[in-house]
């Protein structure tokens, strides 16, 4: 599910019908969600979104950026113990 | 004003497996539908940039291309049929030797007008589908049950519109009824009978005559018209629906001052240079 875009309509029908023909003429889309603005919760605060504490370990490239350093340094060490 | 004949001279008999009466019958029912889906794209997309809001611009544009491509399709099996090909079968014709219905030869006009004429003609062209979906010639059959899955959307739309403008207010309303009573009797063009559609029918082509599809066209649009409080100029004899109107003499030809004009727009590029590859 993805966000296609808004448009302006005077009702729900001809929304459904704007809608298709924004973001599905070219036949792009299989499904199409179409809500009034009225229905949409925003959740802007940027503590719940942004936290100021380091959140970097959630993401899997803080997970495989450690392996690459663990690697690296194997790397070294074995290179250093040849003769 | 005699209809120009649409197969062309010396054409190579294609492997149809008909022979040449229901052929050229075959051909001109194929003309006629290509012409209509054709040149009621070109009107419509005429709204392009100016329809009365922002989203229904790019709606209208869109369903205008959506005839379009319906035209191309058919212009496509017509040629296969008769030889030549699609786009100079589409754009190589004199003004005069189109075979769309008159409902088809007015101007864009104004926004109630062009729902208008669209409705009229996406609810007849849908009982002239419903003839075809089954049709014993094949590429036809194969074709209109695609059209009647995209036909289906543009009724909706239409529908919404005519819904609206009916109970839009005083000014929307009067446009609209004004619309509709003028082109009445042009709309009765689209299923008028066509040369040899009798051999169409025999050959299980065409479900049944072009008066059938009229009949159940007339009484399915009955309810909506009468929910809207719009007239319908006909009245019940025997069963049958019969319009207090008079029918045009010449359905699909005697085309008018409007339609030159179109036709001026819709062929510049082409007349530019025929052989051009594009």
């Amino acid at each position: 599910m993805q966000h296609a875009g808004n448009l302006l309509a005077p009702d729900p029908e001809l929304a459904s019908h704007y809608a298709r023909e924004f973001y599905g003429r070219r036949q792009e889309s299989v499904r199409l969600w179409v809500v009034p603005r009225a229905a949409i919760r925003d959740v802007d605060d940027p503590d719940l979104l942004q936290p100021p504490l380091d959140r970097s370990f959630k993401k899997p490239v803080g997970y495989s950026a450690e392996i690459k350093r663990k690697l690296a340094a194997a790397r070294a060490r074995v290179a250093g113990e040849q003769p | 004003m005699s209809a120009p004949d649409p197969v062309p001279a010396g054409a190579p008999a294609a492997a149809s497996g008909l022979d040449e009466p229901t052929r050229r019958a075959l051909a001109g029912l194929l003309l006629a539908m290509a012409d209509d889906e054709f040149v009621l794209g070109f009107w419509d997309s005429e709204w392009t940039g100016i329809a009365p809001l922002l989203e229904e611009d790019v709606a209208f544009s869109s369903l205008a291309q959506d005839e379009i491509g319906h035209a191309q399709a058919l212009y496509r099996i017509l040629a296969d049929l008769v030889g030549g090909d699609p786009d100079r079968i589409a754009f190589g014709r004199e003004a005069q030797e189109y075979r769309h219905a008159r409902l088809l030869d007015h101007a864009r006009t104004d926004w109630a007008f062009s729902i208008a004429r669209r409705f009229l003609y996406d609810t007849a062209d849908a009982a002239r589908l419903d003839l075809l979906v089954a049709s014993a010639y094949a590429p036809l059959a194969g074709l209109v049950a695609k059209m009647r899955r995209e036909e289906t959307y543009h009724l909706l739309h239409v529908s919404a519109w005519l819904e609206r403008l009916a109970r839009g207010g005083e000014e929307p309303r009067r446009r609209l009824a004004e619309a509709l009573e003028l082109l009445w009797p042009d709309a009765l063009c689209v299923l008028a009978p066509l040369p040899g559609e009798e051999r169409l029918v025999e050959a299980g082509i065409l479900a049944e005559p072009l008066a059938a599809a009229e009949q159940r066209w007339l009484a399915g649009l009955a309810p909506l018209l009468g929910r809207l409080d719009l007239g319908m100029p006909f009245r019940r004899a025997g069963g049958r629906l019969e319009p207090t109107v008079p029918r045009p003499a010449s359905p699909r030809g005697d085309h008018s001052p409007s339609f030159q004009w179109l036709w001026t727009e819709l062929t510049s590029v082409y007349r530019l240079d025929p052989e051009a590859s594009w």
